[in-house]
């Protein structure tokens, strides 16, 4: 290493004064690396001056197929207006990594504190906390939060079939460690209903998931049942959602869910196949039991609002092994966006968005339904976003068609595909349709 | 700084003491000082049988939490719903109103392996 870069600060004779000063005569001296581990090679990275990587790169990425993408499954292409880019982009919220002191760092809280408060709204609980990474991780802590609070023995976590593998995985991985199994519920593919559940739950049940919309876009009209099943055998009852669709069903805390987890990235993020933003909110039983971060309101010492990361006796840095999760980050500037983007949508904003989506997915399947060798959605319900379709030809080839023509659908099995839509994609509704009903002629 | 500590109760090391008479449980007055300002009070259910040396809760202070020890094994017969409330109980009165729950004892005996008031004066010099 030469010094004069203008990425590294320190030139030679920096690192040579700061050499002789700890009296070492090599920086390897200061690591005891094993050899094991070492690698000896030559990276085989060619340099290159920027005008010709970032036109390689470009020309690399024009081979990429541009596709309309009708997928969702968990992930979602919602328009983020630019005022959210423009705010959210000034250095003062950009490069702020973490809000430990609130005495600089009073806007940044104030939004996250917004943010919980939108959460509490949404949810209809009454703490939300500034976020896990994603809907999966919020799920395994939750998992967690149950075996703690828990009176009688038992860890099982009982989910639905329509649970993506994903999210059951995370799950699983988080579990491990504390000792819970999760179990899913038979004939629970399409719907969890109490009569399967009541088949399958046991008092070695410490929780009940169950999403709305599922994983499969459905509305779940039976939440009320399933949680009373869950608190009548002492489990937990967790509720996956989506923040744009509780805007419009009843909030699942009014519904009896003990906590919330859900994904809030698509009010944050444009595309981005796989960030997220997690949601958990829970009631105020479990105040001293809830994972992450915590922003609270207080009164600074001229008896102004001031904002402060609070109740932080329950992480690691101060309860180290005992606290209450190993995560001691969050999704702080996907939350501020979140709120951004909420606060310039308004109530009325995020409810009218909300609607879209049931309109747009229900218009869609009527006008696959229509189309000879498919029925959609599959299964009778309302459906958020979007739905599962039947077709007669095999799924996986009509996809594959599909994808020839320009669009992605998802094909779940040989007779199943998934069909998302959203304010982005509304215009090529037509376009989509018209593909599907030559593909299937 | 000297601390409170009343002859006629047992201690643990890990600052709890116990009342042989009454088997009232509490932390010292050494403990409340340490802790600073308590805000919140963890305790077992009525009922429940602890181990001695057994976790029974938390006490959590505006810059620790620290878990609590039963000093003997038994059945807890009595808690202090007062301290769910009030906290600060526990730094104003830690051997009066700040008590924690009472245990009923499964074995006296158990009595011998704690401090003494001298003894555990002596700790905390």
């Amino acid at each position: 290493m030469t010094g004069g870069s203008p990425f590294v600060p320190h030139t030679e004779a920096d690192r040579q004064a700061m050499l002789d000063a700890v009296g070492v005569s090599d920086v390897e001296e200061l690591f005891d690396v094993p050899a094991s581990v070492r690698f000896d090679g030559d990276l085989d990275v060619p340099a290159r001056s920027e005008a010709a990587v970032r036109s390689e790169v470009a020309t690399t990425l024009d081979r990429n197929a541009s596709l309309t993408e009708f997928l969702g499954r968990g992930h979602y292409d919602h328009y983020v207006p630019s005022v959210v880019d423009r705010i959210s982009a000034r250095s003062e919220f950009l490069t702020s990594y973490t809000q430990y002191q609130p005495e600089v760092a009073q806007g940044f809280l104030q939004a996250l504190f917004e943010y919980q408060s939108m959460l509490v709204e949404l949810t209809g609980l009454p703490i939300a906390n500034a976020s896990m990474y994603d809907a999966a991780t919020a799920l395994g802590e939750a998992a967690l939060l149950a075996s703690r609070v828990r009176d009688a023995d038992g860890s099982t976590v009982l989910v639905p079939e329509y649970v993506r593998d994903e999210r059951v995985s995370v799950l699983e991985n988080y579990g491990a460690g504390a000792g819970i199994s999760v179990r899913r519920v038979p004939g629970t593919a399409r719907t969890l209903s109490p009569d399967p559940l009541a088949d399958a739950i046991d008092q070695e049940v410490a929780a009940v998931y169950a999403e709305t919309p599922t994983a499969r876009g459905r509305i779940e009209e039976s939440l009320g049942g399933v949680g009373d099943l869950a608190h009548q055998h002492d489990a937990l009852f967790v509720v996956g959602s989506d923040p744009i669709a509780m805007a419009l069903l009843e909030a699942p805390g009014y519904q009896g869910a003990d906590v919330v987890i859900g994904d809030a990235s698509v009010l944050g993020l444009p595309t981005s196949y796989g960030m997220g933003l997690g949601i958990f909110a829970t009631k105020e039983d479990y105040l001293r039991q809830v994972p992450g971060r915590l922003v609270g309101a207080s009164t600074d010492d001229a008896g102004r609002r001031a904002y402060t990361l609070t109740l932080q006796t329950r992480e690691q840095h101060i309860r180290r092994e005992r606290a209450t999760s190993n995560i001691c980050t969050n999704q702080a500037w996907v939350a501020l966006r979140t709120a951004m983007h909420v606060a310039h949508l308004g109530p009325d904003g995020l409810i009218e968005k909300a609607r879209r989506m049931v309109r747009l997915a229900s218009d869609l399947a009527d006008r696959l339904d229509g189309i000879a060798g498919i029925e959609a959605p599959a299964s009778d319900g309302h459906y958020f976003r979007e739905f599962v379709a039947e077709t007669d030809r095999d799924a996986q080839a009509l996809a594959a068609d599909l994808r020839d023509r320009g669009f992605a659908i998802h094909a779940i099995d040989d007779h199943e595909v998934q069909v998302a839509v959203t304010e982005t994609t509304a215009d090529a509704t037509d376009d989509l349709v018209a593909a599907i009903r030559e593909v299937t002629a | 700084m000297s601390f409170d500590v009343p002859t006629d109760l047992h201690y643990m090391e890990s600052h709890e003491w116990i009342d042989p008479d009454t088997g009232r449980v509490g932390i010292s007055d050494f403990a409340q000082d340490e802790l600073g300002d308590i805000v919140f009070v963890d305790l077992p259910d009525e009922g429940d049988e602890l181990a001695q040396g057994e976790d029974f809760g938390v006490v959590e202070s505006i810059k620790a939490v620290s878990d609590v020890y039963s000093p003997v094994s038994g059945a807890v017969t009595a808690i202090n719903e007062r301290v769910f409330d009030e906290p600060e109980l526990l730094n104003e009165d830690p051997y009066g109103d700040g008590w924690l729950f009472e245990i009923e004892l499964a074995d006296a005996g158990e009595l011998d392996d704690l401090l003494s008031g001298e003894e555990y004066a002596s700790q905390i010099e």
